[in-house]
């Protein structure tokens, strides 16, 4: 098979299926997207589905909320045939310690500044809404009413669905396993399936993203960490919000579907790429959630699974265009939190490929940022 | 379209207990009885509530989350949820697993179960 592609992205996660859509909405032509299992094989299908706009920098604020305004209208932007499950039923953050409490009015402020809705809640107010929380180690919390959840495969078909209703094409199976270039620019990738004639290669393998970086000769400071997350029988809803603390290392929700979906961080994690379940991570996410939920604990648990975090140094994405070879273009170190903010990254990529001026200040989230110092340090990740 | 057989509660009476067995010796326990949806069944405690239940005809036992059509006894080993009841109140027993107890109230779960 030989093929003849303007664009080609590699991946086909959230964030692949974004920019193959945005660049196809945004004027280009004849873009193929290539996955190396079945779409949402990465950490997309392997995500906490968590959308939120209260974050620490005005950076993330403005792009999280241009997604979630994205995502109120997806459903019919894109034409979906199914529900993409958009449940805005909020974020709640718990607050556990004076520090977490300054923090947590300086995010409130910056983003009250940039007409987001969050507020700070009483112990008691926040068991309005949860009535299961247990309040007693805590300050209070934040909340914002518009954040939630949303259905990461059925996100992901969407856009797949609407990039293949603007003519896209979508290769599954399709395994990236080389870059070619000449006088300092992309004349193609080879794959399992053959080579692919494409002068824009965008690279959008993320948790694998410096694998294909590295065969364009590029190095990217970011390294992929396993994250695991655990999930239990369903129930009758009982949980509207995300449930997330910082200090506490958790979050927790219940799905559509009724069973609760709880993750954490942990340092000790491999960084190999491996997404084998650690069997040491129910016992700890169970005492976690527990301690903040005890109405949880005689639920049953159904089963684990690990996926990738892709961290970059100031736990920020990084959106750039390499200067050699030129046509190779990156969007990677999600950091996590890579799920909520795909519509921001296919429309920022889709601008910069296609040289449109910036919706977003996407320049900001260039790699070049390591080097000058600019950084978007993010105070408030799990 | 499929069809699919239903045997009403309604329609049971065949005894499906096997009393004798040539080379099992059944410990059955003592004799207990115990409500199912109101209904009075009698068993012994060496018994799983399913299993007391299928014996005395009841194959209907719980019924499935979206088109609501009735669910019987299916693995017996707790692990497929298709015999899960609300016994003495908790929603999401196993009742293939669960020894039946003298005066339980056991009845059909609809949905989900509740957390409390
Ligand atoms: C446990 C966990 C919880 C998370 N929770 C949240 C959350 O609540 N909210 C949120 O916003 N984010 C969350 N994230 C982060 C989020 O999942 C990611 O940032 C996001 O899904 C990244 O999507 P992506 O498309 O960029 O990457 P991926 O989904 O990883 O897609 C990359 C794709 O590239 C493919 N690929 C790799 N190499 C090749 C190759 N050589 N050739 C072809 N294809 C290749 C892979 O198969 C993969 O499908 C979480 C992540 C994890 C692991």
């Amino acid at each position: 098979m030989n093929k003849t592609a303007d664009i080609c992205v590699i991946g086909g996660g959230i964030s692949g299926v974004a920019i193959g859509y945005f660049l196809l909405k945004n004027g280009a032509k004849n873009v193929l997207l290539l996955e190396r299992g079945h779409l949402a094989y990465g950490a997309t299908g392997r995500c906490g589905a968590g959308i939120r706009q209260q974050w620490g920098t005005e950076l993330n604020c403005v792009i999280s909320k241009y997604s979630l305004d994205f995502f109120e209208t997806a459903q019919d932007e894109l034409q979906y045939n199914g529900d993409i499950e958009f449940h805005q039923t909020g974020y709640m953050l718990l607050i556990s310690n004076e520090r977490e409490l300054e923090q947590m009015k300086k995010n409130v402020a910056l983003q009250n500044s940039l007409g987001i809705d969050s507020q700070l809640l009483t112990c008691e107010d926040a068991r309005q809404i949860v009535p299961i929380l247990n309040t007693d180690n805590l300050l209070g919390t934040a909340f914002c009413q518009k954040d939630g959840h949303l259905n990461p495969f059925h996100m992901t078909q969407a856009f797949a669905d609407a990039f293949k209703r603007l003519g896209g094409e979508i290769m599954t199976y399709t395994d990236v396993t080389g870059i070619t270039a000449a006088n300092g620019r992309v004349t193609g990738i080879t794959t399992n399936k053959g080579f692919i004639a494409a002068e824009t290669v965008v690279n959008a393998a993320v948790g694998w993203a410096q694998e294909i970086a590295g065969i364009a000769g590029l190095d990217l400071p970011l390294f992929s960490e396993r994250h695991n997350i655990m999930v239990t029988e369903p129930v009758e809803p009982i949980l509207g919000p995300m449930i997330m603390s910082f200090s506490l290392n958790l979050y927790c929700q219940q799905t559509p579907h009724g069973s609760f979906l709880m993750g954490r961080t942990d340092d000790a994690q491999p960084r190999d790429l491996r997404m084998t379940s650690y069997s040491g991570f129910p016992e700890l996410i169970a005492q976690s959630v527990v301690n903040v939920m005890p109405a949880l604990k005689n639920l049953r648990v159904l089963r684990q699974w690990a996926g990738l975090y892709n961290v970059s140094p100031d736990n920020a994405a990084i959106y750039s265009a390499a200067s050699d070879p030129k046509g190779f273009y990156t969007a990677a170190g999600f950091s996590g939190h890579g799920f909520m903010t795909s519509p921001a990254t296919g429309q920022s990529m889709a601008e910069m490929i296609l040289g449109l001026p910036p919706t977003l200040p996407w320049q900001r989230m260039d790699v070049s940022r390591f080097d000058s110092g600019e950084l978007l340090l993010e105070p408030s990740v799990v | 379209m499929y069809t699919y057989y239903i045997i009403k509660n309604s329609e049971r009476g065949i005894n499906l207990r096997i009393e004798a067995h040539p080379i099992l010796d059944f410990k059955r326990g003592n004799p207990v009885s115990f409500t199912f949806d109101g209904v009075r069944v009698e068993a012994c405690d060496n018994m799983t509530i399913a299993v007391a239940l299928h014996a005395a005809g009841f194959k209907g036992i719980s019924e499935s989350m979206l088109k609501k059509r009735p669910r019987g006894l299916f693995c017996a080993i707790g692990n497929c949820s298709s015999c899960m009841m609300v016994v003495d109140g908790v929603p999401n027993v196993r009742t293939c697993l669960e020894l039946c107890k003298d005066g339980m109230v056991v009845e059909t779960q609809r949905g989900k179960g509740a957390l409390i």
